[in-house]
């Protein structure tokens, strides 16, 4: 039977990666491992962004993008040991290929920042999204007041991105903070302590300053509490979350949080926006 | 529009007729007292009188429990082709009850928000409403009228309305003309009378209603984020996940490969999930951000009347057509929970006045 508005089938271009070729991978930690990737042609992405990682027989998972925006056709990203799918990309090295798409999400606008004192907060592994805008800053150095790094981490072991870190101090323009929550007897030449505990000692401008943050769940509320103590309100606070996205389009209903989806109105948020969720932070 | 009259004979004739050329779903007993949409054959028993809403909605012809999104092959290492679906059979879903319509439509939005789905569209599109007007509440759970659904008509193509003993037949679209085109139906010339006889016919009110509007709802539950009500009403729940299941507005998925056993071969599907089952908000490293279960029917609960038809601008996402309340093995039912924060919201504004 023929009908009228009948569909024609066309090409279905959602869902379906592309392929793109790891070229360089690294052991970070026990449990991180860094990729960079080739890609037929740049991503396009703004910092914050994600993008969706297949193993073909294994799935997806949402992952942070490392690099800042540019015209490299490259991708940088942190990878942990966390599932199935994430074990097997561990055995990958330069030459493999893996499927890709995306990017998604909404990330940050550099506009916020330009002009400002620009202070990152990074707890772990948050430190890998972070990273695609602190670069970006960097790069654009003289448009920033004040540029203050505190990354920290649980162990010495467990830090990421450490030359670029080492590569950060060394300027001489950008203040970097390394913690570890405990140095478990190894070699350690940064503070011991919590994210929290050099921010009072920034003696930052609260008209001055604008944050970015990105951590593990538990972390927000408490570096929230000591922002607000020194001033800084929940505008001037931007806020990477991260939830186990299925789709990245707004569709599976996995990264909902209360009425607003994290794929899609996030990963990054301004806190003010944010502060009346109530499953925003734990 | 054009308007028929018909008996219910010469309707379930033109089904049949239909159901000769094309797929066409009915819902039909299953069981002693279970409906399920099955496919339409000679020896289908078709009538209206007897219904009950089918155990699995309809939404299921649109967005399958386990669907295909596309296959992949090796051709080389790490070097995959991928074959997205497509899904271009025609069907018709006949017999569907007007809360099962406006779930569609509301599926419809949803799966147009953004990036339009092209993999629920492909079936949209190939899908034929044929809807049928409750003439009294299909039993003593149903809450539709209360819900926004009852008269809910936008997405049909074809809708039977019953007027004492014989039919309203309106094709409300270009398809639902050519649909009725080969019934043996007499013309109606004043379709108005016809739908105004239906309405004085049925039950006022037509099943259970909810205490408070349904647009009054959003507000209300805001107000109720901590209650304990929550809590007291997943004190049985076992997290199964059935009401996410059976809900014709519960669209949620996972999305999994499925492969062949040498990994060369294979499909992505998306299936079905649960926002009840205890992990759905689960990111790795094991950080759970809706661990307690009253946590998750509370989430349940106001994706239904409030989250999602802000997000749609669109009326609740709650149909009433009461599946949920009506499988939930320990008796849990979502319109017992609404009235109760209702009631509750009632009497601590009676108190404060």
């Amino acid at each position: 039977m023929t009908m009228p508005g009948a569909f024609e089938p066309s090409p279905v271009a959602n869902y379906l990666p592309t392929t793109a070729i790891i070229e360089e991978a690294e052991n970070f930690t026990a449990r991180d491992r860094y990729f960079r990737l080739s890609l037929e042609r740049p991503l396009g992405h703004r910092p914050g962004q994600f993008v969706m990682v297949s193993v073909f027989g294994l799935g997806e998972a949402p992952i942070s993008i490392s690099n800042p925006p540019g015209d490299a056709p490259t991708l940088e990203m942190v990878i942990r040991n966390a599932g199935s799918l994430t074990q097997v990309l561990h055995s990958y090295g330069p030459g493999d290929a893996i499927g890709l798409r995306g990017p998604y999400g909404h990330g940050f606008d550099l506009h916020d920042f330009l002009g400002r004192d620009v202070l990152f907060i990074c707890g772990g592994l948050g430190l890998a999204p972070l990273r695609s805008l602190i670069r970006a800053v960097i790069d654009r150095r003289g448009e920033f007041g004040r540029v203050m790094v505190i990354s920290g981490c649980r162990t010495p072991a467990e830090e990421i991105y450490r030359p670029d870190l080492t590569a950060w101090a060394e300027r001489g323009d950008v203040d970097i903070v390394r913690l570890v929550d405990n140095a478990a007897n190894m070699p350690w030449k940064g503070r011991v302590g919590l994210v929290t505990e050099p921010i009072a000692g920034l003696k930052l401008d609260p008209a001055e300053t604008v944050v970015a943050m990105c951590g593990p769940p538990v972390m927000y509320k408490f570096v929230l509490l000591e922002l607000a103590g020194a001033g800084i309100n929940g505008d001037r606070v931007f806020v990477d979350l991260e939830r186990r996205m299925r789709c990245g389009v707004g569709k599976c209903g996995h990264c909902q949080i209360n009425d607003i989806y994290c794929c899609q109105d996030g990963p990054v948020f301004r806190f003010s926006e944010i502060a009346h969720l109530k499953e925003a932070f734990l | 529009m054009i308007s028929y009259l018909a008996d219910e004979r010469r309707v379930i004739q033109w089904i049949r007729h239909l159901a000769a050329e094309t797929p066409v779903f009915f819902p039909m007993p299953h069981g002693k007292v279970n409906f399920r949409f099955e496919r339409v054959d000679e020896a289908s028993e078709l009538q209206f009188a007897r219904y009950r809403p089918t155990i699995i909605a309809p939404n299921s012809f649109l967005t399958p429990t386990k669907e295909e999104i596309f296959k992949y092959q090796r051709v080389g290492p790490g070097r995959y082709e991928l074959t997205p679906a497509v899904e271009t059979t025609f069907q018709i879903l006949a017999g569907v009850r007007p809360c099962d319509l406006k779930a569609i439509k509301l599926m419809d939005d949803v799966f147009a928000d953004g990036e339009r789905d092209p993999y629920y569209f492909q079936r949209r599109t190939n899908t034929s409403l044929i809807g049928y007007a409750c003439p009294a509440p299909c039993d003593e759970m149903a809450y539709c009228e209360s819900a926004g659904s009852l008269d809910w008509r936008d997405g049909v193509d074809v809708m039977l309305t019953p007027v004492g003993d014989r039919m309203l037949i309106q094709a409300y679209t270009e398809r639902g003309e050519a649909l009725t085109a080969s019934g043996d139906f007499d013309p109606c010339d004043d379709p108005d009378a016809e739908l105004q006889r239906h309405l004085d016919e049925r039950p006022k009110p037509f099943g259970r209603q909810l205490h408070a509007p349904v647009d009054e709802l959003p507000a209300i539950l805001e107000r109720h984020w901590d209650s304990p009500l929550w809590d007291q009403h997943v004190e049985r729940c076992f997290s199964c996940g059935t009401c996410n299941l059976v809900c014709p507005t519960c669209y949620c998925f996972d999305v999994k490969d499925v492969s062949a056993l040498d990994g060369s071969s294979g499909s992505r599907t998306r299936q079905w999930d649960a926002c009840m089952l205890t992990t759905f908000a689960t990111v790795a490293g094991g950080h759970n951000f809706r661990a307690d279960p009253a946590a998750r029917q509370r989430h349940r609960v106001k994706r239904k009347f409030q989250y999602l038809n802000e997000r749609y601008d669109s009326g609740a996402f709650c149909v009433g057509c009461a599946r949920c309340g009506r499988q939930c093995t320990t008796g849990i039912d979502i319109f017992d929970i609404v009235n109760d924060i209702v009631d509750h919201d009632r009497a601590a504004a009676g108190g404060a006045s």
